[in-house]
């Protein structure tokens, strides 16, 4: 607590709190929403870790598919799952928020802007998968 | 003969009887149709004349009644205490301003802010009367018509945490008001309106938590309104850089 | 001394400086030439997007198909691996994948520290810090993707 003096009288200013993050709803998932980045570079990271992997030759490379395949390692990479599937929520419903989409003088509504979006998320998945694993 | 009752839990601060903030707790007569203001009123006639608080219009568009009830930034005029009855209602000055007395705040930091952003038509020539008015379609006015609905009620900086953390952000209602000028098609200001948004204190210190927009009582939608800016002078530097000999605006 | 303690001795010495207006003027952060940014936003808005269409399936895949059993045995095999990352198409395609999210993260990871761990002194320091991060990983792994 500290006190400003005014002109004519002390104003009372209070402390900010530092865990004000956790004191609402919606302040803690705003902060939900604002560590999902932290796991999105985890995968950035285990991603380039990946391609040292291909680039040390065949021995590191099936090494670290084994290690892949650990149960520890999978649960980690579930949890970055879910948290990157809530940045893409998050990010699909602010993106509708800032783009007002217009069809002539109509404006499409916010749930049509993120079910667009949605959708091209599943179609640029499928050809992803298609790339990763078939082509 | 019974007749019901609320009880209103009031944050009171008198620096010349005591240092630190309380509370004083009051009942006054509840009835369906009465708003926290009424029970401030009711207070301040005929209970504790000392309260002190800001009022006027009592219907929602001059914005002085803001002030925290159960912890939301809400117009006091227009919260029903059906709201929260038969649950006591907490009212408390608007949060991340100082205090000056009971439930009322100081403005400066906000009323400077707004005069930083230059809220007006600023024109690189005016034209002569005879020339006739500057028109506008209505797609034109629809262009900015949300943003200069604000009534600086100052709920938006209660809601953000980020002018509650860092006071020298220069906050929603004042990016929203330099929105609204550089989209009016009479403005040729833009320029140097984007110098005083530009700033780290301004547009960028925004980090979209939204809770401005959820609390507005005028549908201004804040957020929107720096997300857009941040779009709009991202793409201006972009093509500043691209076609540096282009002329801007 | 406690981080509660150290953060505590941050801010109370911010509102010292701010009352005896040291460092640089408002007038002259305004005038700097270099106004950084909008670079910074378009990066970090443009690994949002990469981050929020793209990810999730790669994420899917090499964290949770692979060890289930669910991809086909040559998917990721060495040989195919390798023919597949030494196309330019997919070296730049991974390059984005793995260098735009990371500006993503680095400018949200700098507003957490203002915000919500409260630091507000240090500011150009822990901006350098984070976008110095993404650089270096950015750096890192196109000198990977140039090697294999």
């Amino acid at each position: 607590m500290s006190k400003r003096e005014g002109a004519r009288y002390p104003a009372y200013v209070p402390e900010y709190p530092r865990s004000w993050w956790l004191q609402t709803g919606p302040y803690r998932r705003f902060a939900a929403r604002e560590i999902t980045s932290m796991f999105v570079a985890a995968f950035s990271g285990l991603l380039l870790l990946f391609l040292f992997a291909v680039s040390r030759g065949r021995e590191a490379y099936e090494g670290f598919l084994r290690w892949l395949k650990l149960p520890a390692v999978v649960a980690v990479f579930a949890v970055i799952l879910v948290a990157v599937l809530y940045h893409m929520a998050t990010w699909f419903r602010l993106t509708a928020h800032i783009q007002v989409v217009r069809l002539g003088r109509k404006v499409v509504p916010k749930s049509v802007v993120i079910a667009g979006l949605f959708g091209t998320w599943v179609l640029a998945s499928v050809i992803v998968a298609y790339f990763h694993i078939w082509f | 003969m019974s007749e019901e009752t609320i009880a209103m839990k009031v944050a009171r601060y008198r620096p010349e009887h005591a240092a630190e903030p309380y509370v004083d707790e009051y009942r006054v007569p509840y009835r369906e149709d009465m708003v926290v203001l009424d029970a401030l009123n009711q207070i301040k006639d005929e209970i504790d004349g000392s309260l002190a608080y800001r009022w006027s219009c009592r219907m929602g568009v001059c914005g002085s009644c803001g002030m925290m009830v159960n912890g939301k930034p809400r117009l006091t005029c227009s919260t029903f205490l059906r709201e929260f009855y038969p649950k006591p209602v907490v009212v408390e000055p608007l949060r991340h301003f100082p205090v000056i007395r009971d439930l009322v705040v100081d403005m400066t930091d906000f009323m400077e802010k707004l005069k930083e952003v230059k809220p007006w038509i600023i024109r690189k020539g005016e034209k002569p009367v005879e020339e006739g008015e500057y028109l506008q379609t209505p797609e034109e006015v629809d262009a900015y018509k949300q943003f200069s609905m604000c009534i600086n009620c100052m709920l938006c900086y209660s809601a953000c945490p980020v002018y509650g953390r860092d006071p020298e952000f220069l906050g929603p209602a004042v990016i929203a008001l330099g929105r609204r000028y550089n989209l009016d098609s009479r403005d040729q200001g833009q320029a140097e309106r984007r110098e005083v948004l530009g700033v780290d204190w301004g547009i960028w210190d925004c980090t979209f938590v939204g809770e401005c927009t959820v609390v507005c009582p005028k549908d201004v939608d804040p957020s929107a309104a720096i997300q857009r800016e941040k779009v709009a002078t991202t793409t201006e530097a972009m093509l500043s850089v691209m076609l540096p000999f282009k002329g801007r605006t | 001394m406690s981080l509660g303690d150290i953060l505590d001795e941050s801010d109370a010495r911010e509102v010292k400086r701010r009352a005896r207006g040291a460092g640089p003027s408002r007038e002259d952060r305004l005038r700097r030439l270099l106004r950084p940014e909008p670079v910074f936003w378009g990066l970090f808005s443009a690994g949002g997007f990469v981050a929020a269409f793209l990810v999730p399936i790669h994420v899917a895949i090499l964290g949770i198909a692979l060890a289930a059993g669910w991809l086909p045995s040559r998917a990721l095999s060495y040989e195919r691996v390798q023919h597949l990352v030494h196309l330019p198409l997919v070296k730049l395609y991974l390059w984005g994948l793995i260098a735009l999210p990371l500006y993503h993260w680095a400018h949200r990871f700098r507003f957490a520290i203002y915000h919500q761990f409260g630091i507000l002194r240090w500011k150009r320091f822990i901006a350098v810090a984070c976008y110095g991060t993404s650089i270096a990983g950015t750096a890192i792994s196109a000198w990977v993707l140039l090697r294999i």
